[in-house]
């Protein structure tokens, strides 16, 4: 069987500005991003219908796709914000991000037309902003409490704080990749946040570890953490990249928008762990103890 | 014994997946009661399914109602206290205040319709003369419990099987949560958002003017019978017998109003309510959905009084649907508070269809072994050696059927989030396996238990940091009820606890049994 192995990198050719400057200048792009994002459209990334509230219905249609498509404009009053196909069969999905949306009657329209309802979801704005509170709440809490623990584990501020950087870092690179791809924040988007903190903190407390606390040089412990933790997150990005392709090929939206967040934090965080991190740990080993 | 203290890890995971194993196979494990208990539950093994992978409709939301606490009800009676400040409201009747009193003479009162604010509520108490301590947005835990019961005697009553209705808890908000498998909206809402309070009026003429007063309210009746049909000339009806104590006052009331009249009374309500005989008004939420006479057989008994000893009657209604409603409002009661649903209401609804659960619930088990079979690649791809990598994944595998295995022995309905909680479980799990293999495997062979022992536990303090931040990443989705994830939190969490404390000690076990021989 060919085993593959993780590639020693030769980090003594970059010195630590050189390391940090990339997945700072990328964190710089992706806060002016969230930035732009927040004054033009008034949050900083744009709401799915679980916080805005509105109707999605997912009707399947019998008809080439292009008739279909016309079909679903024809039927609707008011009409569709959204239709989006499933790649696996011939049903739709729509969305209706309008107040008045009764889901009562857009299903009655659905089947006075011959569609079949598959299934149908509402969501009142109110409820829909209070979700919204409810769960940025949660992603700010666990990401307190996961600094709070890193702090109490290392206890040391450098180390610690360069695995909340690297873990903040992880957060918002795919949010800010949400807002260009279009990737409305839904909650099956927060459980992926969520998880990125989660996935990442691993990979990066496993790198901490190594250096600090065991025996050897610094790049023989960086090459042993590596060889882990890149291990470790390919095998995870390998399952997301794979449930996404999947689960959007048979359209469960749930598993879906958590594989996509997941493998865009999943490779903000190879890039954060292996150049933040370790140019903020080398630069603590050689320079910042002494002082 | 000596292999069994060295591998007492393996023992005790081995003996937790046959737990496991039976509970989710052993048809004696089988939960009895899936009529009432709101899951479907099929194939061959024991779990069960939540509605996204099984079909039907789901609610979820408040209570319309506002609440004065506190309120000094001084001597007078709580129908009382209703009346008066359901005078003092101009969007509220009677029927829409409630007065609770408690036990040392202070109660609350609420009023259970939309467009009354907290504020409104305390200027009618204010000028009705009653003191209180505050008013607030929502309804007490009485009326929240009261309206729980009587949504799950209506869904019981109009035969949806396996409907469940209970209440959620979210910090200071509080839900009440509707789910009917293989039902579709509309008749789950149409059920639900009938307040469903039905009454009789007498309608007749005094002094030239008409007057409008109630007779029979529900707890008037001793029996309702089913809906019928009707024909032959009848209406569809429901047969109803009137308690003992209020058939004689009802059948006085007719006999004077003149809905008993000689030969009885012919009801034109519809078409001319200035000038017809005096009728009966069935009332629904307010509104008259019909009106009858008398026939001449039925008023001679109420006039010489012989139908007060066999007080039995009919409801007649326009249709046989009405009439369904009406027996069912009947049977099960009236909402002390409407659901507030609707777009402008405070709710989320969700209705599946059970082709689709069906589907989503296949394509989701692919979906779950597909991931599988990628991790497995990538494992074996890395380390080449099927003695370590394939324990791994063995191990892994465990881990989800233990929580498979705990989800069938309570019972827990499986989702399309408990499914992703399932894969972030693979995922998790599998990175901690490698930290153990490499660690284990670093710097040359593991010749003697003792070096074995020491990387271990090495290996294990960065497992145990990667889980403690796991749980706290997820506990806010465990308890804040953020509708759909909290299964997704739930079994992410269970699934780190379990790997921590079970599997991956075990994994240490087995590699150590391979890699010392």
């Amino acid at each position: 069987m060919v085993a593959f192995e993780v590639p020693e990198i030769d980090y003594t050719r970059y010195t630590n500005r050189q390391l940090a400057a990339v997945p700072l200048a990328i964190l710089a792009v992706a806060l002016l991003i969230i930035a732009g994002w927040y004054v033009v459209t008034g949050a900083p990334v744009s709401p799915g219908l679980d916080f805005t509230g509105g109707a999605e219905l997912r009707v399947a249609v019998d008809a080439p796709s292009d008739q279909a498509r016309a079909q679903i404009q024809e039927t609707f009053d008011p009409a569709p914000a959204t239709v989006r196909s499933v790649p696996n069969d011939n049903t739709y999905i729509l969305t209706f991000q309008t107040d008045s949306a009764d889901i009562s009657s857009l299903e009655e329209q659905a089947r006075a037309a011959g569609f079949e309802v598959q299934s149908s979801y509402t969501v009142s704005p109110s409820f829909g902003s209070r979700t919204q509170m409810l769960a940025l709440g949660g992603v700010a809490f666990a990401f307190v409490g996961m600094s709070v623990l890193v702090f109490l584990m290392f206890r040391t501020f450098v180390p610690s704080i360069a695995v909340v950087i690297s873990a903040f870092s992880d957060i918002v690179v795919p949010v800010a990749l949400m807002n260009v791809l279009g990737i409305d924040l839904t909650l099956g988007t927060v459980a992926a946040l969520l998880m990125i903190i989660g996935y990442s903190v691993d990979s990066d407390i496993l790198l901490n570890n190594h250096i600090l606390r065991r025996s050897g040089g610094f790049y023989e412990s960086t090459h042993r953490a590596m060889r882990t933790g890149v291990t470790m997150t390919l095998t995870s990005l390998a399952a997301m990249v794979v449930m996404t392709i999947v689960a959007t090929l048979f359209g469960i939206q749930l598993l879906a928008a958590i594989g996509t967040v997941l493998v865009f934090g999943l490779t903000t965080d190879l890039m954060n762990t292996y150049m933040l991190n370790l140019s903020l740990l080398r630069w603590y080993k050689y320079e910042g103890v002494s002082n | 014994m000596g292999t069994f203290r060295d591998n007492w890890r393996i023992f005790v995971l081995v003996f937790v997946l046959m737990a496991s194993l039976f509970a989710l196979f052993s048809p004696t494990m089988a939960q009895g009661g899936t009529e009432t208990s709101g899951l479907a539950n099929d194939g061959p093994t024991n779990l069960q399914y939540g509605l996204q992978l099984s079909g039907g409709t789901r609610i979820r939301a408040p209570l319309v109602g506002v609440t004065a606490t506190d309120v000094e009800y001084g001597s007078e009676e709580a129908p009382d206290v209703e009346r008066a400040v359901a005078n003092e409201l101009d969007n509220a009747t009677v029927a829409d205040v409630i007065a609770r009193p408690g036990t040392d003479g202070a109660g609350t009162v609420e009023v259970t319709t939309e467009g009354v604010t907290p504020e409104e509520l305390g200027t009618a108490l204010d000028a009705a003369g009653y003191s209180y301590g505050e008013t607030r947005d929502g309804v007490t835990e009485e009326t929240r419990s009261q309206t729980v019961d009587i949504l799950s005697n209506k869904i019981n009553e109009a035969g949806l099987s396996g409907g469940t209705v209970q209440q959620i808890t979210s910090g200071n908000d509080h839900f009440i949560l509707i789910e009917v498998p293989d039902e579709n909206r509309q008749n789950v809402e149409e059920l639900v958002n009938q307040r469903g309070s039905v009454r009789v009026d007498v309608y007749y003429p005094t002094n030239g003017e008409y007057q409008q007063e109630t007779v029979l309210e529900r707890d008037d009746f001793q029996s309702i019978g089913n809906a019928r049909q009707g024909g032959e000339g009848q209406l569809p009806n429901v047969p109803v017998v009137v308690r003992e104590s209020a058939a004689p006052p009802f059948q006085q009331r007719m006999v004077e109003t003149g809905v008993a009249a000689q030969g009885g009374s012919t009801c034109r309500y519809g078409a001319a309510p200035n000038s017809t005989d005096a009728c009966m008004l069935l009332v629904v939420d307010g509104e008259v959905v019909n009106a009858f006479g008398m026939s001449p057989g039925l008023a001679g008994d109420m006039r010489t009084g012989d139908w007060a000893d066999d007080p039995r009657f009919i409801l007649q209604t326009q249709n046989f649907s009405g009439a369904r409603e009406v027996a069912i409002n009947l049977r099960a009661g009236a909402l002390p508070a409407p659901l507030d649903i609707g777009p402008d209401g405070e709710g989320t609804s969700s209705y599946i269809s059970p082709s689709q659960g069906t589907q989503f619930r296949v394509d989701s088990l692919l979906t779950g072994l597909i991931a599988v079979l990628a991790v497995a690649g990538v494992v074996f791809l890395r380390y080449g050696e099927v003695e370590v990598a394939l324990p791994m994944i063995v191990t892994a595998l465990s881990e989800v059927i233990i929580l498979l295995g705990f989800a069938a022995g309570i019972g827990y309905p499986l989702d399309l989030s408990v499914i992703a909680g399932f894969i972030a479980v693979i995922g998790t799990g599998v990175d901690d396996l490698i930290i153990i293999a490499d660690e284990v495997m670093s710097e040359g062979d593991v010749n003697s238990r003792r070096v074995f022992q020491s990387r271990f536990r090495k290996a294990f303090w960065v497992i145990g940091a990667a889980a403690a931040t796991t749980i706290i990443a997820m506990s806010p989705l465990a308890v804040l009820s953020l509708g759909d994830l909290q299964g997704f939190a739930i079994f992410t969490i269970l699934g780190v606890v379990v790997g921590v404390l079970l599997t991956r000690p075990a994994y240490g076990d087995i590699l150590r049994a391979l890699m010392t021989r």
